[in-house]
């Protein structure tokens, strides 16, 4: 078993809004490890709670039950958060200062060598790709030049566990590109990358392994290919020379085109729709398995939590 | 110690971006129009009524700036989310509110000693004794303002921005009425009323204990006894509200 | 512009008109003492003191300054409404105020009318007020014992205060010798001491005020002794001649004068023709 970077064991918490507010339990025993150098994403409908998660590792929420761990600190340890470059969705940063006095603050609290400082910034910056503006004061900025500042100030103090709550998100395909490309390039020089997203696709490319976080607690982990292999269970079908509504064998969804006539069905009745095909004489254009996305994935199990 | 300077630092520059220390030119206008104002009126000691003036101003303003902007700075850094960067690098909670804490008091300083140089230069220009128990005075209001501003970082971690506001507002006026309504109260007979008013006479700080501007003014003696207690109770109230906000903070949800 | 907008402008010229003529109405309109109610109201010096947040000696000179200007307003032979309870007041705020009990008396001392004993005592309790509170403060004796002397010819006080006032620490050597020609004369101070004391008072002077002080001190003991002198050849003149002479002109050509008899500050003596009697400038103002 590789090295565990990131351990979070058994997390729960509360939220008491006020007084006459119910209170809303946004954890229930979340648990999750993720090993030194991958890439990990972290999937989930709004409100389950990735957000929180991510919170209560950077410090910023603090949790009823639980433990955190990284790389075996105690995740408020000054140890642990030496290690940390974190990235808040949607992120805010201080209007009145230029991005590159904002990432001289930023060193100053990490406790960059002063004479590291201008160098460390500059090679962020370019990482980023925002040296030319980052001498105009921030509020100034688009948003996505704000994401590539914050991102900048994650990767100033070069951690060794970046953890990025949707990187990609108000990004155009271009920022997305960059942002695909800069993670990639963190694992390369050994970089664990935790990050929470939306985007199916990019998780999808990127990530080593992920874990679906449903109604604060985690539902699956493990390889994108791995959790995708156990649930591809469907097959489409294209065919000539019969009408779908006819058909005997339960399809999941069918359509008829000018040319041809279109039907998906469950694996356990494939071969059951060629036969009655053949039989009927009809002639079958396309079979093609249906992978299914992390989407799918996602949207299956939270309705089989409404369903249960 | 680095992390309380670096933060405080930043504090110190967003609060001139945020041109409140420009609250002190319009301090200065004011005061130099009215004592103008008031030499054309007044018969006898124009500098007794410029220092009167100038010192009650100094407090008001030095207490403007310390209720708005700490409230503002501390509550805007939570609220705008830009502490999330903070927290999750190497900095303990304590230091950033320490850091903020110190920013703060830096800002009210530098007002403090602008319009006290003005002053000066007003006392001077009219005649009056420039002594050093004129910068005594200011200096405790200095002091005086260091609690406040202590109190300030409290409520802006307690509550929201304007009831923290409030807050403060309220520890400067009963700071300032506490130990007259509890002298009051012991001539009055029913032991519920006395005990309410000396408790708050003890929780809520004595401000008047500060307070060195009669001396100043006419020239009195003032006992170093007076001064070195009351930087000490000064001390140990400032000491008291920090470790309360820090407590509080340290175990405050950030969302 | 169109017609509309020419009419609007139109409008609201004459609604701004309108009420600038009535503010104009509404100041000829005399209202019942409206400061005196004002005064009524006056809160204690505890209820003020509170309210000042540690700022008691600033609301005392506002109240000074205030008092200033709404008494001398008055004529001196109205009324001066509360003056006692305001000057108390502004003491209490500020109980070292030297220029409030000296200012204060003097504004007392301004009115005349037939209460003038009870406001001899007003004068006295300010002034014995001042000294309780400020025990060394020898101007401030100097300055209650020459009104006592002055105004109200009260021996006994203003003998009292400077006795006081040689007591303590700091006193000039003037005041002894002020106590020791006062004991010895009750009546008073010739011309040449007077004048001698008034003249060491304005070189030892350290500011303005003392200086004006002194001045109009000096003037009234020239302008005291002078008409003294011009009032009986007045007399004899108009006696003479059956009406007071206009100017000092007739009297300097019959040869009863060498010239025009001139003030302190070099100004002609006038003379008031009802009572036929020479007069220097009119009483003290604040300036």
């Amino acid at each position: 078993m590789t090295e565990v970077e990131l351990r979070v064991h058994e997390l729960r918490k509360t939220f008491h809004p006020g007084l006459l507010e119910p209170s809303v339990e946004v954890l229930k025993g979340l648990s999750l490890e993720v090993a030194r150098g991958e890439i990990f994403g972290f999937l989930g409908p709004n409100g389950a709670g990735k957000t929180t998660t991510i919170k209560a590792i950077v410090g910023l929420v603090i949790p009823d039950a639980g433990e955190i761990t990284i790389a075996g600190h105690p995740h408020d340890s000054l140890e642990a958060k030496r290690r940390i470059g974190f990235m808040a969705e949607n992120p805010y940063l201080y209007t009145h200062l230029s991005g590159r006095e904002y990432l001289r603050f930023s060193a100053e609290l990490l406790g960059i060598p002063p004479p590291e400082v201008a160098d460390r910034i500059a090679a962020v910056l370019a990482q980023v790709t925002m040296t030319a503006s980052a001498d105009r004061k921030m509020r100034t900025y688009s948003k996505g030049m704000l994401q590539r500042i914050a991102l900048a100030q994650a990767l100033l103090g070069e951690p060794e566990l970046l953890i990025l709550d949707e990187p990609m998100s108000g990004l155009d395909p271009i920022g997305r590109r960059d942002v695909r490309d800069l993670i990639l390039g963190q694992q390369e020089r050994g970089t664990t990358v935790f990050f929470s997203s939306h985007i199916i696709p990019d998780v999808e490319t990127i990530c080593d392994r992920v874990a679906t976080v449903i109604d604060g607690a985690v539902r699956g982990v493990g390889a994108v290919r791995d959790l995708l292999a156990r649930e591809v269970e469907r097959y489409e079908l294209t065919f000539t020379g019969a009408d779908p509504a006819r058909l005997a064998t339960p399809l999941v969804a069918s359509r008829v085109g000018s040319d041809a006539a279109w039907a998906r069905v469950e694996a356990g009745h494939r071969d059951a729709l060629i036969r009655e095909l053949a039989d009927a004489g009809a002639r079958l254009v396309s079979l093609v398995p249906v992978r299914s996305t992390l989407e799918d994935l996602v949207v299956a199990q939270v309705e089989g939590r409404s369903g249960s | 110690m680095r992390v309380i300077r670096v933060i405080a630092a930043t504090t110190f520059r967003e609060a001139l971006r945020d041109r409140i220390l420009y609250l002190f030119l319009g301090f200065a206008i004011a005061l130099l129009a009215s004592s103008k104002l008031f030499g054309i009126l007044t018969v006898g000691d124009q500098a007794k009524i410029i220092k009167d003036m100038g010192l009650a101003g100094i407090q008001l303003f030095s207490m403007l700036i310390a209720v708005m902007m700490s409230v503002l700075l501390i509550s805007r850094e939570i609220d705008s989310r830009t502490v999330y960067y903070i927290l999750a690098k190497p900095v303990r909670r304590w230091q950033f509110l320490l850091g903020k804490y110190a920013g703060l008091l830096a800002v009210v300083a530098v007002n403090l000693a602008l319009m006290t140089a003005a002053l000066l230069l007003f006392v001077w220009v009219y005649g009056g004794g420039v002594d050093a128990r004129l910068l005594l005075a200011t200096a405790m209001i200095g002091v005086e303002m260091a609690v406040l501003v202590a109190f300030a970082t409290l409520f802006s971690v307690v509550t929201k921005p304007i009831l923290g506001s409030v807050f403060t507002l309220a520890v400067f006026v009963v700071g300032h009425v506490s130990e007259d309504l509890w002298l009051l109260t012991r001539h009055l007979p029913g032991s519920v009323g006395r005990a309410l008013a000396t408790g708050l006479y003890y929780v809520v700080p004595n401000l008047e204990r500060f307070n060195f501007k009669t001396e100043a003014v006419h020239q009195l003696a003032i006992p170093a006894a007076a001064v070195g207690w009351a930087l000490l109770y000064g001390l140990g109230f400032t000491a008291l509200a920090l470790v309360l906000a820090c407590l509080r903070f340290a175990r405050r949800d950030l969302q | 512009m169109r017609p509309r907008t020419v009419a609007a402008l139109v409008t609201a010229a004459a609604l701004l008109a309108g009420t600038v003529a009535v503010e104009q109405r509404l100041q000829t309109v005399s209202r019942a003492d409206p400061l005196g109610r004002e005064l009524l109201y006056l809160p204690t010096a505890e209820m003020l003191n509170l309210t000042s947040l540690g700022n008691a000696g600033f609301l005392a000179d506002l109240l000074y300054l205030w008092s200033i200007q709404y008494y001398s307003q008055f004529q001196p032979h109205e009324r001066f409404l509360y003056l006692e309870t305001v000057y108390d007041l502004i003491t209490d705020l500020d109980p070292l105020y030297h220029d409030a009990y000296r200012i204060g008396a003097l504004i007392m001392q301004i009115q005349t009318g037939p209460d003038d004993a009870e406001r001899q005592q007003a004068v006295i309790r300010l002034f014995d007020k001042g000294l309780a509170n400020m025990p060394d403060n020898h101007e401030l004796a100097e300055a209650a014992a020459w009104d006592m002397y002055v105004r109200y010819r009260n021996m006994e006080q203003a003998i009292r205060y400077v006795e006081a006032g040689v007591e303590m620490p700091g006193a000039p050597h003037r005041l002894k010798r002020l106590l020791a020609v006062w004991r010895d004369r009750e009546e008073g101070l010739s011309f040449e001491e007077a004048l001698a004391y008034w003249q060491e008072v304005r070189e030892e002077a350290e500011t303005e005020y003392d200086r004006v002080v002194s001045d109009r001190q000096i003037y009234r003991l020239f302008a005291a002794r002078d008409t003294d002198r011009l009032d009986p050849l007045l007399e004899r003149w108009s006696e003479r001649t059956g009406s007071c002479p206009s100017s000092w002109k007739p009297l300097v050509d019959a040869d009863w004068l060498r010239e025009v008899p001139r003030d302190y500050f070099g100004q002609p003596y006038r003379i008031l023709p009802e009572s036929c009697s020479a007069k220097g400038l009119d009483e003290v103002r604040f300036d």
